[in-house]
């Protein structure tokens, strides 16, 4: 059987006060008695204007308890799927990018990846996991990421696409340079849409939630492009970024764009040395949840083909949300299956090991 | 489309699924073979759907059964058809339940099968 590397597992909790007891006494306060954006629980952090009119998980998992957390994933995703490794990309601890206290946000990621290590990694060896930081306190989250960036099942650092500034930004060096120092890809996943960060949506806000989600590839493009026009990949060779749930198809594009006006306008960063479409086959990874699905599957093929899909593609499913992509019915062709569903994960996380049967095969 | 007369004349099995005790807007998932399926109560009918969406083969009827906003000129909202749909666990496409047909697709229909009540029981035709 073909393994599994699905790169998006969302871990959930019922409450976000499993948070408490890894939370640093100076901010417990604010958690406890502190104003919420919620009933008692709820995780402190700055909601997008769009509410999903159906909510955004699935409506026929419904866990109540933390065990049910993970006993439904393990009932609806890894034993059904037979997913060899899945990485934990947590729920709404990536809400923390949204407070204006930066300090408060980044004690929360702590509690958040303490919480992970200590709850949920040991409940399954297939778990590797992402940690979680706040990008509006970039100090902070570098000594988060120097803190916790060598244990052995923590995979990347992830950070939510709504954003402050793009991330290419020199203000966000300090999270790359720590990156790079432990080894650990850079990824951005949906979410982080209200609070100090800017308008996902260039032009203004949208009025629907399913025009907005499909748009929410906007801050993805800035990020990109970003990225690579600071000359991220020139400092900090070993770096890769990894777009979660930011659509795909838009990627090849943006990319042909950004070659012709880099070709003119070379001399507004003369630190670059290759096309940014380059840089991206080297340093950028996509992963395909949730994948645009055309009526003529041929045409997203061609358009995944321009950015050597097979080759920086990576397979994840969104487990449990309501766009999920259920790994049986991927339209990727055929003879990337290998590449997409693990071998590029494996190349991209290269702590993760596969276990024995996989190996040997 | 078949009628409901047919469907039950070319079942080949059928299966007691429980007394006729729904009332409407209810569902029922019960599981014959390994294979889920939801029966349901609009407006007194009965009516069966495979638990399997057309669309990526999720759990259909592990949504709920709900109404929607009719068709309307912009910014009307006309709530009806309460009860008459389901809408899939996963991505949430609205569904039929009396014809499994898709409501924003026309090609796309779920599969559907006959219920009928004998004595005080239902049963399934498949
Ligand atoms: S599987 Fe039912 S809407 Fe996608």
């Amino acid at each position: 059987m073909m393994p599994i590397i699905d790169c998006d597992v969302h871990n959930d909790w019922s409450t976000a006060e499993v948070l408490l007891p890894y939370l640093d006494p100076a901010f417990r306060d604010y958690f406890i008695r502190g104003e919420q954006p919620g009933p008692p629980g709820a995780f402190p952090h700055a909601h997008r204007p769009w509410l999903h009119p159906e909510d955004f998980r699935r409506h026929d998992i419904q866990p109540k308890t933390e065990d049910e957390h993970y006993q439904f994933m393990k009932d609806h995703l890894l034993d059904k799927h037979n997913i060899t490794v899945g990485i934990l990309t947590g729920e709404e601890a990536l809400e923390a990018s949204t407070l204006a206290n930066r300090y408060y946000a980044t004690a929360l990621t702590r509690a958040y990846n303490e919480f992970m290590i200590n709850e949920w990694l040991p409940r399954d060896d297939r778990f590797y996991a992402s940690m979680i930081i706040a990008p509006q306190d970039p100090e902070g989250a570098a000594a988060e990421i120097r803190r916790l960036g060598s244990h052995p099942r923590i995979v990347q650092v992830l950070m939510s696409h709504g954003s402050y500034r793009p991330y290419g930004d020199p203000f966000y060096h300090p999270i790359w340079e720590a990156c790079s120092e432990m080894g650990l890809p850079l990824a951005i996943h949906l979410g982080g849409q209200g609070g100090i960060n800017y308008s996902p949506i260039g032009s203004g806000p949208m009025t629907f939630y399913w025009t907005t989600h499909a748009l929410l590839c906007q801050p993805a493009m800035s990020h990109l492009a970003s990225s690579i026009a600071h000359g991220v990949f020139e400092k900090w060779p070993n770096m890769k970024l990894i777009m979660i749930e930011c659509g795909v198809a838009w990627v090849p594009p943006i990319l042909w764009r950004l070659d012709a006006n880099y070709k003119a306008l070379r001399k507004e960063t003369p630190w670059l040395k290759r096309l940014p479409s380059e840089y991206a086959r080297d340093h950028v990874r996509v992963t395909t949840q949730p994948l645009e699905q055309p009526k003529n599957p041929e045409w997203l093929h061609s358009t995944l083909e321009a950015m050597d899909g097979k080759n920086t593609l990576m397979f994840a499913s969104d487990y449990p949300h309501w766009d999920f992509d259920d790994p049986t019915q991927l339209g990727i062709p055929k003879d990337w299956r290998d590449n997409v569903f693990w071998k590029n994960a494996l190349e991209t996380y290269t702590k993760i090991k596969m276990p024995a049967s996989v190996a040997a095969d | 489309m078949i009628s409901k007369a047919d469907k039950v004349k070319r079942a080949k099995k059928h299966f007691n699924v429980g007394s006729a005790d729904m009332s409407h807007g209810e569902k029922r998932i019960i599981d014959i073979d390994g294979k889920r399926i939801g029966i349901f109560n609009v407006h007194g009918e009965y009516y069966a759907l495979h638990d399997r969406c057309p669309h990526m083969a999720g759990s259909l009827c592990g949504g709920p059964v709900t109404g929607t906003a009719l068709e309307s000129s912009h910014g009307e909202f006309v709530y009806g058809k309460e009860g008459e749909l389901i809408r899939c666990g996963w991505h949430g496409w609205e569904f039929e339940i009396a014809t499994g047909q898709c409501l924003v697709d026309q090609r796309t229909r779920a599969k559907t099968y006959a219920v009928t009540v004998e004595e005080d029981a239902l049963v399934l035709h498949i």
